[in-house]
């Protein structure tokens, strides 16, 4: 038997050991000490970056409304449907379900619900009532995800206006893109803690940043005004068989555009469509264009060549410029020669000799000519660009056009003469109202605009949008003489088809022939205002190449008389003879 | 008088069946608390892979009971029944090594280092038989070579000893930490043996200085070098660089200890369990501990560790000759280079090698392994003369 003694040395080693282990096992403490108090927030936080999924909550979008409070674009709640693969308990049943209710094919469903992946969607756009009836069925591994999704209860009302918005609910054209900021909110989430595998762990429950709603929107538009122009525009286009009608109700005071129409609309609640009709397979390239063609507002997007509605501006021109009095003689012979290039008047027998008055009432070529040359093209030019027909009006909506103008180098007596009449260089409509508004309200030139202010979800304004006005573009002696001249024109000229009984209207008619000349292709215009001694109320309307009679006078000047006719009374605009 | 005669005579029969209970105490106090830690760390898993939430906790129950019965059989056996065994136990252990490789060996984790015994149902780790086995034998040696064993050739034969079924372990099973445990309990068990200090600071200087040298080669080196190893020192460096590779493990333990904070989440709410920390219920166990019962729970079970080192060490001290105090230390370093090492694994004090936390770790043989360690020291501190105490 083995029984050597145990020694003090021994002893004494072990008592070494057990001080040496247990001076290491109180350095690993004073290690943990310092991974779980000085670096605990460092890796808890990874570890929560690690755990946690996010979902988003998207945020209501803002409302827009109109200047009555009228919601002209809503949230509508839909739901998206998905299955999660582990959790389904009985296939078959979820199958036959979502079949049934989604109205979608077996093998569609089958697919997606026997696919291995964390979560499947099998809808989206799903009516509210049919997602809380799927909810009803309460099945295992089936979630219906609440959504909002956008709507615009008066369909085609002011299309290309308001815009739409993308899947995302980002606008995609029209206010909805100006007006982004305000109206999109702030998206929230949902902090789910999942395991290394993904799935979601329940009983950690769930952290929730709530979004922000969006903020509504207040526009100037009058749902009532523009519906009745939409009206207006869509009989004319279809009596007229024209390719497009146009029409732009604003308050010359301040700029707010009341109606903005320009048919034909499209469907902003299924902005996709094709025209029907359209072969199935064209390019993704030829649709886009397809869709932009459609979604295109003549207003603001395109230019055309204004015609004699320009003769206003030249005229104010010449009066502010003083060198004609609403007295100066103008003799018309039906012509006038400019250089050695000769220049029809519309009455080829000739106006004959008229003062400066009637040669407006007359629309007359030659007259205002003779106007512009006597300005001459440094003075024209410099009147131009003061009226700010260079510029952008700046109207709160994407894409606006430029003026397209001739260069003052390259400009002589013939350009100079057919610009005094409205031809050879083009302008915007939105433009063309802008600067006659300039002209009639005493010179301040407004910028034309729709967003009014932005409420928050209890109706506070948020922000109230303010627009530059340039004063002093012309004296208002000239504005005054201008409103006096156009109401003769409506009164007793060529615009007499604008005239509503009992207002006193201002206005001027407008035949543009269009390039290339001969074509027999014409835009006819009007552009009114009332009352005329003090004008709230401006409308132009441009009916795209008419089939029949195509005089200004005669196509357009009746859109505005019947628009007048019905909102004069509607906007509260006194008869003068009351 | 008749008061303190009765004492006395009262003393006189606890000197005759002195047990240590504290030791059993805190042996059983870890056990059960491993097993409810193993149950917290290891449900979420289980129920996923075995649909029952208790599989490990079972399993691992089954060893334990198994444990505590041989545990209490070698405690009531007097230790210097062994003796004859511990030239047997060598050779056993050097020749169950090799089994491995044969078909009774059994693959997990693509590690090769179990054995099944046949009828049994159970894996047997040859490991924690060489580290029993090991123990008995060096005890053995050092109380037949006497005296000699103080010079200096009776302690390289001594450390020569344990080398071949070290390097067996090593080559074999590819298992760095098992041979690394092995060599240190010898280490250990020579240390106390011979009465000089200057040999074992010189190993214990050189072995620190290789170690150093072994670091900065393959940091200088890096990339290119590759390996499995030198993957693990990199990752050890810096684990949030490496934290899809060789870090994981070790970045996924940081995690869960630093977000337990000094309160921790409470017991079962551990995130980190979930599949992030990989076999949280095996080696990683402390960081799950750390993370639910927060700096405390881990201050904890540092503290049982070192109670229970504490009380090998006074059985040692006590014991009745040279061969239980071997015995006893043989046990201790054990028991103290796993706790320590694991410890260190698990805070990422030293680079990621594969070692259980004794007694709470899920592990089988492990657990049934140190319960024979157990009942052997129980049976040393049996011998003890109260009087002496």
């Amino acid at each position: 038997m083995l029984s050597d003694n145990n020694k003090i040395f021994h002893r004494k080693k072990v008592l070494v050991i057990f001080f040496g282990c247990a001076a290491l096992l109180l350095l690993l403490f004073g290690r943990l000490l310092y991974l779980m108090i000085w670096q605990a927030d460092h890796y808890s936080k990874l570890a929560t970056d690690l755990h946690e999924r996010e979902r988003s909550i998207k945020a209501a979008r803002g409302r827009i409304l109109d200047c009555n409070g009228v919601v002209l674009a809503d949230n509508k709640t839909v739901c998206t449907v998905s299955v999660i693969h582990n959790q389904i308990k009985d296939p078959e049943e979820v199958i036959g379900i979502l079949c049934r209710e989604l109205d979608l094919s077996e093998e569609y469903v089958r697919k997606r619900v026997e696919k291995y992946s964390s979560m499947e969607r099998i809808k989206s756009n799903v009516d509210k009532s049919i997602g809380d009836r799927i909810r009803e069925y309460d099945l295992a591994g089936v979630k219906v995800d609440e959504d909002y999704k956008r709507y615009y209860p008066y369909n085609d009302l002011a299309s290309k206006v308001l815009g739409f918005t993308g899947g995302d609910n980002q606008g995609i054209i029209g206010l909805e893109v100006i007006y982004e900021e305000y109206l999109q909110g702030k998206a929230g989430t949902i902090l789910t803690m999942t395991d290394a595998r993904g799935i979601e762990v329940e009983e950690a429950g769930e952290r929730r940043i709530e979004p922000v709603n969006g903020n509504d929107l207040c526009i100037s538009i009058d749902r009532n005004i523009q519906t009745y122009a939409a009206q207006l525009a869509q009989q004319a286009c279809a009596a007229k068989e024209a390719e497009g009608v146009s029409i732009i109700v604003m308050n010359p005071q301040n700029g707010e555009i009341i109606a903005m129409v320009d048919v034909p609309e499209f469907n902003l609640n299924d902005p996709y469509a094709l025209p029907e009709g359209t072969s199935e397979n064209i390019s993704e390239q030829e649709k886009q264009n397809l869709l932009n063609g459609i979604w295109r507002n003549g207003c603001i997007n395109d230019t055309y060549e204004p015609g004699s509605t320009f003769k206003i501006i030249t005229a104010a021109a010449g009066l502010e410029a003083g060198v004609v009095t609403p007295q100066s003689s103008f003799n018309c012979p039906g012509f006038i020669v400019v250089d050695d290039r000769k220049i029809r008047c519309h009455k080829t027998a000739g106006h004959g000799s008229q003062d400066f008055v009637h040669a407006m009432m007359n629309s007359c070529n030659p007259a205002l000519i003779t106007l512009g040359l006597r300005l001459g093209l440094d003075s024209y030019y410099e009147y131009f660009e003061k009226f700010g027909l260079k510029t952008k009006t700046g109207i709160d909506l994407p894409g606006e056009a430029g003026t397209i103008m001739h260069k003052k180098e390259d400009m002589g007596n013939v350009e100079l003469a057919t610009v005094s009449f409205g031809q050879s260089f083009q302008i915007t409509p939105i433009q063309l109202v802008t600067t006659v508004s300039s002209i009639i309200n005493g010179g301040n030139r407004v910028t034309p605009h729709f967003g009014v202010k932005a409420l928050d979800e209890e109706g506070n304004v948020v922000k109230t949008f303010e627009y530059p006005v340039t004063e002093g573009i012309v004296s208002e002696k000239t504005s005054e003489t201008m409103r006096e001249i156009l109401e003769m024109v409506v009164a007793e000229g060529s615009g007499k088809n604008g005239a509503v009984a009992g207002f006193r209207i201002g206005g001027k008619t407008a035949t543009s022939q269009t390039i290339p000349r001969g074509s027999g292709r014409y835009i006819a215009s009007f552009i009114g205002f009332a009352p005329a001694d003090d004008p709230q109320v401006i409308a132009l309307a441009i009916v795209d190449y008419p089939k029949g009679t195509y005089y200004g006078g005669q196509v357009a000047a009746p859109i505005v008389r019947q628009l007048f006719e019905n909102i004069l009374p509607y906007l509260g605009i006194m008869e003068y003879n009351q | 008088m008749a008061i303190q005669r009765s004492v006395r005579r009262k003393r006189k029969e606890q000197a005759e069946y002195f047990f240590d209970y504290s030791l059993l105490f805190i042996v059983l106090f870890l056990l059960g608390f491993g097993l409810v830690m193993i149950y917290s760390a290891s449900s979420y898993e289980a129920f996923q892979d075995f649909k029952d939430a208790a599989y490990y906790l079972k399993k691992q129950l089954i060893a334990c009971m198994i444990g505590l019965a041989l545990m209490i059989i070698v405690a009531n056996i007097p230790y210097h029944f062994w003796e004859r065994f511990a030239g047997l136990g060598y050779v056993v252990s050097l020749l169950l090594v090799p089994l491995v490789l044969t078909p009774l060996g059994v693959e997990s984790r693509g590690a090769r280092r179990w054995i099944r015994i046949p009828g049994v149902g159970l894996n047997l780790q040859p490991a924690e038989v060489a580290k029993l086995c090991m123990v008995l034998f060096l005890a053995v040696m050092v109380c037949k070579m006497g005296k000699s064993v103080r010079g200096l050739k009776g302690f390289l034969l001594m450390m020569a000893m344990p080398l071949p079924i070290v390097l067996e372990i090593y080559i074999i099973t590819n298992n760095l930490s098992s041979a690394i445990i092995i060599m240190g309990i010898s280490v250990l068990m020579v240390f106390v043996a011979s009465p000089d200090y200057k040999k074992f600071v010189f190993m214990g200087l050189s072995a620190v200085a290789v170690v150093a040298v072994m670091v900065f080669v393959i940091v200088s080196t890096s990339a290119e070098g590759g390996g499995f190893r030198s993957e693990r020192i990199l990752a050890w460096l810096d684990p949030e660089s490496h934290s899809q590779g060789k870090g994981w493990q070790t970045l996924q333990a940081l995690y869960a200890i630093g977000s337990g904070g000094i309160w921790g989440k409470g017991l079962g709410q551990s995130m980190q369990k979930l599949d992030f920390v990989p076999e949280a219920q095996n080696d990683m166990i402390f960081s799950i501990i750390c993370e639910e019962l927060g700096l405390f729970g881990g201050i904890a079970v540092i503290l049982m560790f070192i109670m229970l080192l504490w009380r090998m060490m006074v059985i040692a001290n006590n014991a009745p000759d040279l061969f239980g105090a071997m015995l006893v230390v043989g046990v201790m370093g054990h028991i103290a280079i796993q706790t320590i090492l694991n410890i260190a694994v698990v805070t990422n004090t030293i680079p990621n090698t594969g070692i259980s936390l004794p007694f709470i770790s899920y592990g089988g043989s492990s657990v049934m392994f140190l319960l024979i360690e157990i009942g052997l020291v129980l049976s040393v501190a049996k011998r003890i003369q109260l009087k002496e105490l």
